[in-house]
């Protein structure tokens, strides 16, 4: 574990040169750029906020738009990194077996890339906070260390992921599958207050769950999350990164001949 | 592409042949590939999954799966400052022993230690963005060589000067041709400062000019005491280059050393499989008695004619009388006709040809212009043009043969009916391996 962090700050550079050149390739020839990126969740807010607050007089709270879109700037962080992430390996194969190349480094790219979009449509949300009259609370200062955890999270994840995709592909295929359903887990368009006492352990065990909440808290409500259930977390984060670099230092050999 | 040595230890070896300074020390080294087929691999999770539900464990296949041996028992040192020359049929192994050099493949026994930097020019540009010009991916491919931001600025000019993309370097290198991007790829590997130049087979492509200023470095690096790696299947370029040849075959060192010798042994193989080979391959190849063939409209028939007379077998004879495929320019030779006549004829000429693969006409004669008197021939007989020395440069051959009336018309004409080629150790070049000899101030010299 500690070997293959030393090993991917051993190749900061590159990882840096490589989401460099992956941010660039999403862009490059597009006249609008980067507000592509933002395109997405503007939309998916304004669709939900349609739906649920409009159509359906769903009572999200006062400032529903704002929650949606404090939960779905991390989302997509989460299911881009997911996605991309797990088949990193095999679709940048070529450089795996042509030349040696840190496998580790693709996943991290891919996760490191989606967090700079997360990073970069944060001001955004701060724009709609004002606007929507609410003010940018002193709690903005405390998300940088649920990103850091959110980071760990994810890695962890895709670097496992991202190994056992290279022996089966089936993996990139259900990690898509079930992102649809984990998105309906997260309280993205609906509040953490409506889901029933009894159910509520759906969001303070699933870590993704947890996650969307403590944004949601930090960014639009101005509250500190519940210290033990960022404990918790912390904790899962750490054990999933662990676990996800031993899978792919476990497998990372037989790369070269699978791919 | 790029290994910073840090070479592991072999378990406690201090002996005292330690004087000679081995960048590349391999050891018993062995390389088994298990053969992943959909049907017997676990290549998909549900696969996987039912072995585990049967009650299997999913380990538990892999003693059933076939293996193909890659790399077998192989031990090889490579002293600092050498060149070595890897030489091989295809799927002998080089290709598998240079990822095992370079890191690519774990080996499956044995040890592979590697003391300093290895430039692989194996595969240039691998990594490339098509998007990117050629300055970001020259920067990229540089931190990926293992280069610091600081040491490619201050190599960029001499990289793009080398590789003459001066006035190109700004534009996206899918704009590239495909030189030019081989030409990229090869200035940043060289511009790393390697101990040890892996070269694959790359020089085969890229015009002339560029390919002897590749050489030139190569040369330049080997003179700088940098160790060369060189896979190839010009066999000269080792010739040239090498201080020592290796024979890969089958994944195993079937000989080394001297290059002239090695070569000359692997030549001698190969011409002997070659000619099992073309054996089989058309063998005898004129079907017996098919008297009439239905000649297919718009393409050039292989085989045309009345028939009237038939030549019904095609050999090429070596001296030792058995049948040849490959011959050496100083070889004797006989072109073999069987003959069938069906109407009684008694203007007969009988003509062979030969054509290099290229389609150049070489040679051709028949019986009417060696003005031969043909006796009374039966209802079948044979046929041979005797050549005491065939006198053709290396490469490949066919023979026409034929059997027409004087003015042409045709019986029996089979293009193309033997393949052959010559082999030789000389390069003369031409067509036309003259028998000469050398006088230097009166003096006769031997060849």
């Amino acid at each position: 574990m500690l070997g293959s962090v030393k090993q991917v700050w051993q190749f900061r550079t590159l990882v840096g040169a490589l989401v460099r050149r992956h941010i660039a390739t999403r862009y490059r020839g597009s006249l609008f750029g980067f507000l592509w990126s933002l395109l997405n969740p503007l939309c998916l807010m304004a669709v939900y906020t349609l739906v649920f607050s409009y159509y359906m007089r769903f009572n999200g709270g006062p400032h529903y738009h704002l929650m949606v879109f404090a939960g779905l700037l991390p989302w997509i962080w989460t299911s881009s990194s997911l996605v991309e992430g797990t088949a990193s390996l095999v679709n940048s194969g070529h450089l795996i077996t042509k030349s040696l190349f840190p496998p580790q480094v693709l996943p991290v790219v891919s996760v490191t890339a989606a967090m700079v979009h997360f990073l970069l449509a944060l001001p955004i949300l701060a724009f709609f906070s004002l606007a929507a009259g609410v003010s940018v609370s002193w709690t903005w200062l405390v998300v940088p260390f649920i990103v850091v955890l959110h980071a760990l999270f994810l890695t962890g994840i895709v670097l496992g992921l991202s190994a056992l995709n290279v022996f089966f592909r089936d993996v990139q295929h259900l990690v898509g599958n079930l992102l649809t359903l984990l998105f309906f887990l997260c309280p993205v368009v609906y509040p953490v207050s409506v889901v029933p006492e009894r159910l509520r352990f759906l969001i303070t065990y699933n870590p993704f769950a947890a996650l969307t909440q403590f944004y949601q808290e930090l960014l639009v409500e101005g509250t500190l999350p519940n210290a033990g259930a960022v404990l918790y977390v912390a904790a899962t984060c750490c054990l999933v990164a662990f676990i996800g670099a031993r899978i792919h230092g476990h497998y990372q050999e037989r790369f070269a001949e699978a791919l | 592409m790029i290994i910073s040595g840090n070479a592991a230890q072999v378990g406690g070896e201090g002996q005292a042949s330690q004087e000679v300074d081995y960048v590349v020390d391999i050891r018993h080294l062995s390389k088994v590939f298990k053969r992943r087929t959909r049907s017997n691999g676990y290549t998909t999770f549900k696969q996987a999954l039912l072995a585990r539900l049967k009650g299997r464990p999913v380990g538990e296949e892999k003693v059933e799966e076939p293996v193909t041996v890659g790399i077998k028992d192989l031990t090889i040192r490579i002293p600092r400052g050498a060149s070595i020359g890897l030489i091989g049929r295809n799927g002998s192994g080089k290709s598998t022993f240079l990822k095992l050099i370079t890191g690519i493949y774990k080996p499956t026994d044995g040890v592979v230690n590697v003391r300093g930097r290895i430039a692989a020019l194996i595969e240039l540009g691998a990594g490339f963005h098509p998007d990117f010009t050629g300055r970001e991916n020259l920067v990229l491919a540089g931190i990926m060589h293992g280069l610091t931001r600081e040491q490619i600025t201050a190599r960029f000019d001499d990289i793009v000067r080398f590789a003459e993309l001066e006035h190109v370097i700004d534009d996206p290198v899918r704009t590239y041709s495909s030189g030019m991007f081989m030409r990229l790829g090869f200035s940043i590997a060289i511009h790393t400062d390697p101990d040890i130049l892996l070269v694959d087979e790359v020089l085969a492509v890229g015009d002339a000019g560029f390919v002897a200023k590749c050489k030139d470095r190569i040369a330049e690096l080997r003179r700088a005491g940098k160790t060369l790696i060189l896979v190839t299947h010009d066999l000269d370029a080792v010739e040239r280059w090498c201080d020592e040849a290796i024979w890969l075959h089958k994944g195993e060192v079937k000989d080394r050393g001297n290059p002239r010798r090695v070569i000359d042994a692997y030549r001698h193989h190969i011409e002997r499989q070659e000619e099992g080979a073309l054996l089989e391959e058309d063998g005898v190849q004129v079907d017996p008695i098919s008297t009439v063939e239905p000649v297919s409209e718009g393409r050039q028939p292989a085989r045309w004619g009345s028939r009237e007379v038939e030549i019904t077998q095609v050999s090429l004879i070596g001296a030792d009388g058995s049948e040849k495929r490959v011959l050496h320019p100083e070889d004797s030779a006989r072109v073999r006709m069987s003959y069938t006549v069906r109407n009684a004829h008694e203007d007969l000429v009988f003509g062979i040809g030969i054509t290099r693969v290229d389609g150049l006409s070489v040679f051709g004669t028949n019986t009417d212009i060696d003005r031969v008197k043909l006796p009374a021939t039966g209802a079948t007989g044979v046929v041979e043009c005797e050549i005491p020395r065939i006198g053709l440069v290396e490469g490949s051959y066919t023979f026409d043969v034929a059997v027409h009336r004087t003015d042409g018309y045709p019986y029996d004409y089979h293009k193309d009916a033997v393949h052959f080629s010559i082999r030789s150790d000389k390069r003369e070049v031409g067509v036309s391996s003259l028998t000469r000899g050398w006088v230097v101030d009166g003096v006769r010299c031997s060849c």
